[in-house]
């Protein structure tokens, strides 16, 4: 097996990046219609997992994540505008179903589309206001996550903790106690160093899940647990470590780094947890 | 990025797993243990010759070092085979992937010939002499001397953890040639055979066992030393130091992965651990043939080590409380029987997460693989 990115994987993702970068300050609606300009929709799942973890990475606003993994591979086609999916058998906590022009359910009748509107699902109160997720009402709903959902959950997440993680080198090399800089402590260092080795396991996973989906692998079940469980690991040592070594600037609501701790914890809440990916890989 | 496997990779692989079908000794051959890892038993010595006679002993290197100029991705297959089946290449692995893989490369074609090559033929041992009682995380603080005297050095000072170096033959020793220089510059590697006049070695048990004997406290008194056994140029040993180490390293990740997959087939239960220990030889791996590709950071070789002997050692001590009071008996079979591995199965569960600590320890420990990671990484300041 070869596991490095191709010429064009690599200059996809300097593309994302720099793309991601440039348009931060961007109103939603134009930073959606940049992706779909871009082809981002429509790439398949190694080079979607590229494009979702630098999404992660920016905190994306926009309801790509929910659309690309959670729609398309119920539908198995795009949505008209946005989309997400309806696959947990309940209906409970759907990733931007409360601003989706179109949902798909998995029923018991098999995959029905329906139009956003008619739905009206009821958006959630949450910790981090800038998250979508709605509760669905809708009958003879079933459970099968996809596994593409799985992946692209994971890999946004190790974007998400790469991001705490810069911003915390950032800030340990910048503030200084004691006439040196925090990062030249070892006990910070430490704490830098298990989130980069956590962001790494949980990255190589998160790619391989996705390397599996493209090439319809029988070993995809595992591997999408495998990732899951491993962004849920990466987020818990990536929040606290984070957190913890920001000090109390971390505690405000300006630093940008609580917006990146919620979605990171989010990443590990929503389609079950490490510990429930981890019993799945035990059975 | 793809699954597929590399056909050349492959074909090499068969051709090593053909081989070894028909070479490996038999058990009735296999009979004598070696005691340390300078020490060969008999039939391991023409074992390891065979390896050599047919290019299979170091595959990286041409065919007269006992290789076949094979690939880095070749050489993982070659060492993923020796463990999947459990078995070693060598009982005297320093000798033959630190220090004869540092003569292949810093040595002068005589010392490839005096010492190379009969080290590649197990015709002798060899160990390292790296670490003193006062360098050990901080090895470039050495301060074994070496001075010119004539056409010898005379050395003087003492080694410690020195592995297998009472069966060795030869001591591979970082020795200190410019007291006056910063500590990285003045140091020089010198070849010893360890029969030399002033040179004494006292083995010491190891936390398994009194007579589980390898460490060796190794004394050097006005030892004499010919010239021409001056390894690379002098004052230049920190340099073959992370070239000889740098051999070591960049596959020490495929025997973590090994332990780890020992414990997999050793220990089957339906604790949370037990998954994690998937990911986890699962994520090594995967950063393992990351790292074959090309421009990749070296540096990040560290977090190979970190993730692989950190989470060895905590899948070691969930199988030790896995099994409870239990865990208490010693010696126990906890492993399959293997003729050329007899150790790694008559470990005992206590005795295994007592030697994960090699892992964090030896080598560089955990604390200074994270220092590296921050400063050459993240690039946090020193």
């Amino acid at each position: 097996m070869e596991f490095e990115f191709d010429d064009e994987q690599r200059l996809l993702q300097r593309v994302v990046r720099e793309t991601v970068t440039r348009t931060r300050s961007l109103p939603e609606d134009q930073l959606w219609d940049t992706y779909l300009e871009l082809g981002w929709l429509e790439a398949p799942p190694v080079e979607l997992a590229i494009v979702l973890e630098e999404l992660g990475y920016a905190a994306d606003p926009t309801p790509f994540l929910a659309t690309a993994t959670w729609f398309a591979p119920l539908a198995g086609r795009l949505p008209r505008g946005s989309g997400t999916g309806v696959f947990d058998g309940e209906g409970r906590f759907v990733l931007d179903a409360d601003r989706a022009d179109e949902i798909a359910l998995l029923t018991s009748e098999g995959v029905v589309v329906r139009d956003g509107k008619d739905l009206a699902a009821e958006r959630l109160s949450v910790f981090d206001p800038t998250l979508h997720v709605a509760r669905v009402d809708a009958p003879d709903l079933v459970a099968g996550v996809p596994d593409l959902a799985l992946m692209g959950l994971a890999v946004s997440t190790v974007g998400s903790c790469r991001r705490i993680l810069d911003l915390v080198v950032a800030h340990v090399k910048e503030r200084h106690q004691f006439g040196v800089p925090i990062g030249s402590f070892q006990a910070v260092k430490h704490k830098a160093a298990d989130m980069y080795v956590a962001i790494e396991r949980a990255k190589v996973l998160a790619y391989f899940s996705a390397l599996t989906i493209a090439e319809d692998d029988p070993r995809r079940g595992r591997a999408v647990a495998m990732a899951k469980a491993a962004a849920g690991d990466c987020q818990r040592v990536c929040f606290r470590n984070g957190f913890q070594l920001f000090g109390a600037m971390g505690y405000t609501w300006e630093n940008e780094l609580q917006i990146h701790l919620k979605r990171a914890k989010a990443g590990d809440l929503l389609l079950g947890t490490a510990s429930e990916h981890r019993k799945a890989l035990l059975v | 990025m793809r699954l597929a496997p590399d056909p050349e990779v492959e074909k090499f692989r068969a051709d090593f797993s053909a081989f070894l079908d028909t070479h490996l000794p038999t058990p009735e051959e296999a009979t004598v243990r070696s005691k340390s890892s300078a020490d060969i038993p008999d039939w391991a010595r023409r074992w390891q010759r065979t390896l050599f006679d047919e290019g299979w002993l170091l595959p990286a290197q041409p065919p007269e070092y006992g290789g076949r100029n094979a690939t880095l991705p070749q050489v993982v297959a070659h060492l993923e085979e020796l463990s999947r089946r459990r078995i070693y290449h060598s009982f005297n692995p320093q000798g033959l992937n630190i220090i004869a893989a540092s003569l292949l490369t810093f040595g002068t074609e005589q010392q490839k010939r005096d010492w190379a090559i009969p080290l590649l033929r197990a015709e002798i041992t060899a160990s390292l002499g790296m670490s003193e009682p006062g360098a050990g995380s901080d090895l470039a603080g050495l301060r074994t001397r070496a001075v010119l005297d004539g056409d010898h050095f005379v050395v003087n000072g003492q080694k410690v953890w020195t592995s297998g170096a009472h069966d060795a033959d030869v001591l591979l020793t970082f020795v200190r040639t410019d007291p006056d220089a910063p500590k990285h510059k003045g140091i020089s590697v010198l070849l010893i055979p360890t029969a030399s006049e002033g040179l004494v070695r006292r083995p010491f048990g190891s936390i398994a066992a009194p007579d589980d004997l390898d460490f060796n406290e190794v004394f050097f008194t006005d030892v004499r030393v010919p010239k021409e056994n001056l390894v690379g140029p002098l004052n230049e040993g920190w340099r073959v130091a992370n070239g000889s180490l740098g051999h070591e390293r960049t596959l020490l990740w495929v025997h973590y992965a090994e332990r780890m997959d020992g414990l997999i087939q050793d220990s089957p239960c339906d604790e949370e651990w037990y998954a994690t220990l998937q990911m986890d030889v699962q994520a090594l791996r995967l950063l393992g043939y990351r790292l074959l590709g090309a421009d990749r950071n070296p540096v990040e070789i560290s977090v190979l080590k970190l993730l692989g002997s950190e989470a060895a050692q905590s899948a070691e001590l969930h199988a030790l409380e896995h099994h409870g009071t239990e865990a208490l008996l010693h010696p126990v079979q906890t492993g399959p029987y293997t003729h050329m591995n007899i150790e790694a199965f008559t470990a005992s569960w206590f005795e295994r997460y007592a030697r994960s600590f090699g892992g964090t320890i030896a080598g560089g420990t955990s604390e200074i693989q994270r220092n590296i990671i921050a400063e050459r990484i993240l690039g946090l300041p020193r």
